[in-house]
């Protein structure tokens, strides 16, 4: 009975990552199709397969352009998907996302303080091109830095998520008022400086960026893979999971650590790019009706890739030859769909039995 | 040898001066093979207990010893695999299937990742075979009743292969049918050589199944004993406050107000008991001597009344109890 049972859901899962992987595959050839330079879907094969495209700029677009900001695309999704996924698994909350402990708004305060100080100190604006974005990559990965050091401190001290869940928002609100003085002190230039970054936005990265987020963001996915068996003895509370020998303060620091780290690096290089990592988790759950985390993480990690995809494809506005936020195009068409999910099945109850 | 052991353990919450103690100087020995359930009052300490055998709370003195080690010595994975638990807290998350939430009893055996070898999926099946769970085990726990999901954590708990299991409560989501399955497979599993701990309400469960008594009571001490020794000389009716309300420990009945008039009620033992039930529920002195009104059970559905020489005949206790108050 039992063997049919593992046979069974081993077969189903093994369908479900293929068709993913399918989906995953599809998405990332219309992707990097797509753009405001037309290129033919002939040349986009040539280019995978190795070989040289027609027109040597259409290599140069794709090598330079098209690739590293689908690899970002990629490993923002996964990244963002697992590590909201661990945070409302942590803290028993449906509304939890990899940003809920302030790691957004350390990096925004990060940001701001540089933006809106710099200009003090000969200026923000006058630093251009690569130095600009490393400027922003260490000040944003500093900010995030601080909270989780902080968060991290008070999580070896007090006993209950929940708590600390809260002390997350209230650093949220607190660098919030922070920025938002600046803002206040400042000029226009520099906040529309702010604010585009506040936008996010996955095609500023070059190989060299590349060279230091993908090994971050790989190291974080597989360390988050490991940490399924501790975020399924999370799922029967804290009390039972004690009772089975896990460490509660270890496993709770290893996962902020890790969702830090994934949520952290991604804000530092792409800016907050919000409601993807709340949403992405529902949407899983919901699609493949399960909760076990040994099956959902890798899930994740593929689908939210795939979905990362596909919604930067759409962001390119094809046919138009602009680009949209990425942030407005996650949230206005993921939104209705998780919306259009949550009535069909009637409620949350069933994953959140708080 | 005992498996478990607590030595002038106090429990209660709190640190230092503004701790507040619950109860004082528990001495409690679990043998291999033994069923001991603990009683008291709501709020008396029992789960506080529960929570400090298992190492969520700290003792505020004393000691907890599993077998010859003290419990702060022992390391959280080792303690996984002596000692299980059935709290009354309900998992969060109820999107997985009984074989999962039972899959994750066995982490204390399995590696870093959690994947499953062989003997953990053939105690899998054994657990849910002794819990006659096969057939909801590959439902969604949102699924189930109250009632089945109490025997998936039970289940949860044997897999988990441990000396000694501690329950909270375990019969209270549980109709009766089910609360002597899950009595009589206690039992079995005792007899197996495993020690149990039960904490309940249910008097049922302490008489009946367990061997020993242990009673918390407010600010007095803990008592001790076999069941029935505890029941004879008063001290449960006593701990549990049933004296006041008139509890008859034998036949586990409430004595409810009786101002009467008197009836006397004669025949078949069986018919006659439960005709004296209804009798008492609404009030009557039931009376084994001659009384004016007269009650003679002749079968299960044919009752004389005699009163004043009149003879009323009837068919069941409803019709029976009407015609009383008309009387």
């Amino acid at each position: 009975m039992i063997h049919q049972y593992f046979e069974e859901s081993k077969s189903k899962w093994l369908k479900i990552l293929i068709g993913i992987g399918i989906a995953f595959i599809l998405c990332f050839i219309i992707n990097i199709s797509l753009g405001s330079v037309l290129i033919p879907i002939k040349d986009v094969f040539l280019f995978i397969s190795g070989s040289e495209t027609t027109s040597e700029s259409w290599d140069l677009i794709l090598a330079n352009f098209r690739m590293p900001k689908a690899l970002t695309a990629i490993f923002v999704g996964s990244a963002l998907g697992v590590s909201g996924l661990q945070m409302q698994t942590l803290f028993r909350n449906p509304l939890a996302g990899p940003y809920i402990l302030g790691i957004s708004s350390g990096a925004g305060l990060g940001v701001a303080l540089v933006i809106f100080l710099g200009f003090y100190f000969g200026g923000f604006l006058s630093v251009t091109g690569i130095g600009r974005s490393w400027l922003l990559v260490v000040s944003a990965g500093l900010g995030s830095f601080l909270v989780l050091l902080v968060i991290a401190v008070v999580a070896s001290r007090i006993k209950d998520s929940v708590s600390l869940l809260i002390i997350g928002l209230m650093f949220g609100t607190a660098s919030g008022a922070l920025v938002s003085i600046l803002q206040f002190f400042s000029q226009a230039e520099n906040i529309q400086a702010y604010v585009l970054w506040s936008f996010g936005n996955l095609g500023s990265l070059s190989w060299k960026e590349l060279g230091v987020f993908i090994p971050i963001l790989g190291l974080g996915l597989i360390a988050s893979i490991l940490l399924s068996k501790q975020l399924n003895a999370l799922l029967l509370g804290e009390n039972y999971a004690r009772s089975l020998g896990l460490n509660i303060k270890r496993t709770r620091l290893l996962i902020i650590i890790n969702t830090s780290v994934l949520a952290g690096t991604v804000t530092a290089f792409c800016g907050p790019i919000a409601f993807f990592g709340v949403a992405m988790p529902h949407l899983t759950r919901m699609l493949f009706n399960t909760s076990n985390h040994l099956l959902l993480t890798p899930v994740l990690i593929l689908f939210g890739a795939t979905l990362m995809l596909l919604f930067d494809a759409i962001s390119q506005l094809p046919g138009f030859g602009a680009t949209l936020p990425i942030n407005a195009v996650t949230s206005l068409i993921g939104a209705p769909f998780v919306i259009y999910l949550l009535i069909r099945k009637k409620n949350l109850g069933y994953s959140f039995n708080t | 040898m005992s498996l478990l052991n607590t030595k002038s353990l106090s429990i209660g919450y709190g640190k230092g001066p503004e701790s507040k103690i619950l109860q004082k100087d528990i001495n409690l020995a679990i043998n291999e093979g033994e069923i001991i359930s603990l009683m008291g009052q709501n709020g008396v300490g029992k789960t506080t207990f529960i929570k400090t055998l298992a190492g969520l709370l700290d003792p505020i003195s004393g000691s907890v010893q599993y077998g010859e080690q003290d419990l702060s010595g022992i390391s959280s994975g080792d303690l996984a695999q002596k000692m299980s638990l059935v709290l009354t807290e309900k998992p969060f998350n109820f999107n997985i299937t009984p074989i999962e939430l039972i899959s994750i009893s066995r982490h204390p055996y399995s590696n870093w990742i959690g994947v499953l070898s062989p003997r953990d999926k053939e105690v899998i099946e054994w657990a849910l075979n002794e819990t006659h769970l096969n057939y909801i085990a590959n439902r969604k726990l949102y699924e189930l009743s109250d009632g089945q999901l109490q025997k998936v954590m039970i289940a949860r708990a044997l897999a988990q292969e441990t000396a000694l299991i501690i329950l909270d409560e375990p019969a209270s989501h549980l109709d009766l049918n089910n609360k002597i399955e899950v009595m009589m497979l206690l039992k079995k599993i005792a007899s197996q050589g495993k020690g149990i701990l039960i904490s309940t309400h249910d008097l049922q469960v302490s008489t009946q199944l367990s061997d020993r008594l242990l009673l918390f009571n407010f600010n007095e001490d803990t008592n001790e004993g076999v069941p029935e020794d505890l029941i004879l000389d008063g001290t449960l009716q006593k701990s549990l406050y049933l004296d006041q309300y008139g509890y008859d420990m034998i036949s586990g009945t409430i004595n409810f107000d009786q101002k009467g008039p008197s009836v006397s009620v004669s025949g078949d033992p069986e018919t006659k008991f439960w005709v004296t039930m209804a009798l008492k529920r609404k009030g009557y002195i039931v009376k084994d001597e001659k009384q004016k009104v007269e009650i003679i059970c002749s079968a299960k559905n044919h009752f004389k009344i005699l009163q004043d020489k009149k003879k009323l005949e009837v068919k069941s206790i409803e019709t029976l109890l009407k015609n009383l108050s008309s009387i």
